[in-house]
């Protein structure tokens, strides 16, 4: 009789050892210290306009997720710095987010020259980062996959202007743009895209303050283009526009849809800017995670970075929830596993992503700034661009392609 | 934690040298050179492509003493004629020349992608923190190096000659100073010790591009020295390690303020740092160590 007692009496032990053992890591996870993760945007200096938007929209995925229960059972936690527009002052802040906050991720860089000067920090330290600058260089560092970004590159982009000259007959293309990370990049792809349907190319990179072009103008029409490519920014662009048509210039007139935008249709004469295309990447406007962005933070039509950056923050998180670990080393080498499994679950939101993990589905993210789908480099494999046209002082859809 | 103040403090060793040098052109010959940033990326480009073809980090900085101090005679040169808020601009533009030149000849500086990669001397040899703390040692050595030189030459009779023709040019050439060779040899070393704060930046980040050289860096320092005190090497040295520990330090302070947006917690620790310069000028204008002036000796009784 004894003997059986005891045996029930380890049995019972035994067993409430086993539901405890069953029960730990949730206890341990219910109380973890919470996931941090770290925006690095530009708050203040010349990308100003866009970084509050994209922490707006960071805040408000990660509040979502925290109100639906978190990650791995602990609160995510946001911490916000301003990169001030200068590698000098990013390195600064990064810095204390990866040694002080200690973040697993660091998202948004901007400036191409920030994201290349905080890029070492973070594969040194093994922190994830992802960016939404274009330069071509910034994937070719040595991030061992610590590095992702949302941006097309300009060798992309490039290609695109080359491809839609070539597709409306001009033939001679001629290339202006003031000195920027991308103009080299952007003028070599056009070439490339112009050369292969027999055309030919030119480029001027001139001076973006100055309050005429007539010099540079005079040099453009000797070369006799058919079609005329913009590099600049909206202030430049209107000046050169204008330039251009007081000369007399007749031909295709193309720009980025970032420069020619409502603001310079509307502070410039209609003939000067009419017929003018522009070609953008394009966000994924109707799509579900879109929708749910402009919900989100209440701004009627997001710039491209905010989608970008919103996407990040969908992707990291459920990464995080697939790895079961928050180091910036799990977010690497399972984020391609939230955004492309093969075969996986559409999945536009991190709420509706981290239900699905928790089921073992496995998942591929389609976001609001497109498929998000990475190269082994970390580049995004796919991008469709958006082109449009100035008519009659209305920026008009052409097509998305 | 640790690594973060280990950064922090080996910045502040590398303003401490810009702010070494302004001090020295500006509180010892009363040059104002608002070129700083310049002479800064002069170095820190001369170090990295000499660097980058193969010479050793040693050579890289000795070539950007040497590139460094060479431009800065160029500039004085250039600016024989100009005094006060002339010179000022011109430097001014100086420093914008270099950093348009920098922008633009792809060729040499690969443009606004800037340089990256650049060797980080015996990194690897000490992994990551031990590099770290071998570079904050070195920068610290340097700073005191420097400072201590300095400290000499305010107290020897070519600084003296240095204070004269900044209090007045014609009379300390009416008393024999060469005034021309004393603001080009304080000139060409103040630049060059820019342009070593440039190389020894350039070593410790690994990448230097364009963007980095913005006039912010150049008012930076001016708050620096202008709160440690002009004509004080050991004001400088102080005034640069404040500013960099009190733009730090806004990161923290600004999180203990409730409600504010993350823009408006930026926007905030910028209206703090303008709030201190304003402190500082109304408050201690001479700065916190403000330069000593010996008394003049007394006149020796002639005997009789």
């Amino acid at each position: 009789m004894t003997d059986f007692m005891t045996n029930r009496r380890t049995l019972l032990t035994g067993a409430a050892a086993l539901a405890g053992i069953g029960a730990l890591p949730k206890l341990a996870l219910a109380q973890g210290a919470p996931i941090r993760i770290g925006t690095l945007t530009p708050l203040t200096g010349s990308g100003g306009p866009y970084g509050p938007v994209m922490v707006k929209a960071v805040k408000a995925v990660i509040d979502e997720v925290n109100a639906a229960g978190g990650v791995l059972g602990r609160k995510v936690e946001l911490i916000s710095e301003d990169d001030q527009t200068s590698p000098e002052a990013g390195v600064r802040a990064a810095r204390k987010l990866i040694d002080v906050d200690k973040v697993s991720a660091i998202l948004g860089t901007w400036a191409s020259s920030v994201t290349t000067a905080v890029a070492p920090l973070c594969w040194e330290s093994k922190t994830f980062l992802a960016t939404v600058s274009g330069a071509d260089s910034i994937t070719q560092l040595p991030h061992q996959g610590y590095l992702i970004r949302t941006q097309p590159t300009t060798t992309l982009q490039g290609r695109k202007f080359g491809e839609f000259v070539i597709a409306e007959k001009a033939k001679r293309v001629f290339f202006l743009s003031p000195q920027t990370p991308f103009a080299k990049s952007q003028f070599d792809n056009i070439t490339e895209a112009v050369k292969k349907g027999g055309g030919e190319t030119a480029s001027q990179i001139y001076d973006d303050k100055k309050p005429a072009y007539r010099t540079e103008i005079d040099e453009v029409l000797r070369f006799k283009p058919d079609a005329v490519v913009f590099g600049g920014y909206t202030p430049d662009t209107a000046v050169m526009l204008k330039d251009l048509f007081r000369a007399g210039f007749g031909g295709l007139k193309v720009a980025f849809g970032y420069s020619v935008n409502q603001k310079l249709v509307d502070s410039v004469p209609a003939d000067v800017v009419d017929k003018t295309y522009t070609i953008s990447p394009s966000s994924a406007e109707g799509s579900k995670a879109y929708e749910r962005l402009v919900k989100l933070i209440g701004v009627p039509s997001p710039d491209p970075y905010t989608t970008q950056i919103y996407d990040q923050i969908n992707l990291v998180l459920m990464a995080i929830a697939l790895a079961g670990d928050a180091s910036g080393t799990a977010i690497k080498d399972s984020i391609r596993k939230a955004s492309q499994a093969p075969g996986g679950a559409k999945i536009d939101n991190a709420i509706d992503g981290l239900k699905a993990i928790a089921a073992k589905q496995p998942v591929d993210y389609d976001g609001a700034s497109g498929p998000c789908d990475f190269t082994e480099t970390g580049d995004i494999s796919d991008s469709k661009f958006r082109y449009e046209q100035v008519q009659g002082g209305k920026i008009v859809l052409v097509k998305i392609a | 934690m640790v690594s973060y103040v280990i950064f922090t403090l080996t910045l502040c060793g590398i303003y401490a040298l810009l702010a070494l040098s302004l001090n020295l052109i500006w509180g010892g010959v009363g040059l104002v050179n608002l070129g700083l940033a310049g002479f800064f990326a002069v170095g820190a480009y001369a170090s990295a492509l000499a660097t980058g073809a193969g010479a050793p980090v040693l050579i890289g900085w000795t070539a950007a003493l040497a590139v460094g101090a060479v431009v800065g005679l160029v500039v004085t040169f250039a600016t024989l004629r100009l005094r006060d808020d002339y010179l000022a601009i011109v430097t001014l533009g100086f420093a914008e020349v270099i950093r348009l030149v920098a922008l633009n000849e792809r060729w040499l500086t690969k443009g606004s992608d800037g340089i990256s990669g650049i060797k980080a001397p015996l990194k690897a040899e000490l992994g990551l923190m031990g590099f770290n703390l071998f570079y904050l040692g070195l920068v610290t050595l340097i700073v005191a190096g420097i400072w201590l030189l300095l400290r000499r030459l305010d107290g020897s009779p070519y600084g003296r000659a240095m204070k004269a023709i900044r209090e007045d040019q014609q009379l300390a050439a009416f008393a024999g100073k060469t005034v021309l060779r004393f603001k080009l040899q304080a000139f060409a070393l103040s630049a060059a010790i820019a342009a070593l704060a440039g190389a020894l930046y350039a070593h410790f980040q690994s990448y230097v591009s364009p963007d980095h050289f913005q006039p912010l860096i150049t008012i930076y320092i001016f708050l620096a020295v202008t709160a440690g005190g002009v004509g004080r090497p050991s004001g400088a040295v102080v005034g640069a390690y404040l500013v960099v520990i009190f733009l730090e330090a806004t990161r923290f302070a600004t999180e203990w303020v409730p409600g504010l947006q993350p823009v408006q917690v930026a926007a905030l620790r910028e209206i703090l740092v303008g709030l201190a310069l304003i402190l500082v000028l109304h408050l201690r204008p001479q700065g916190l160590l403000p330069e000593c002036i010996p008394r003049a000796p007394k006149p020796v009784p002639s005997k009789a």
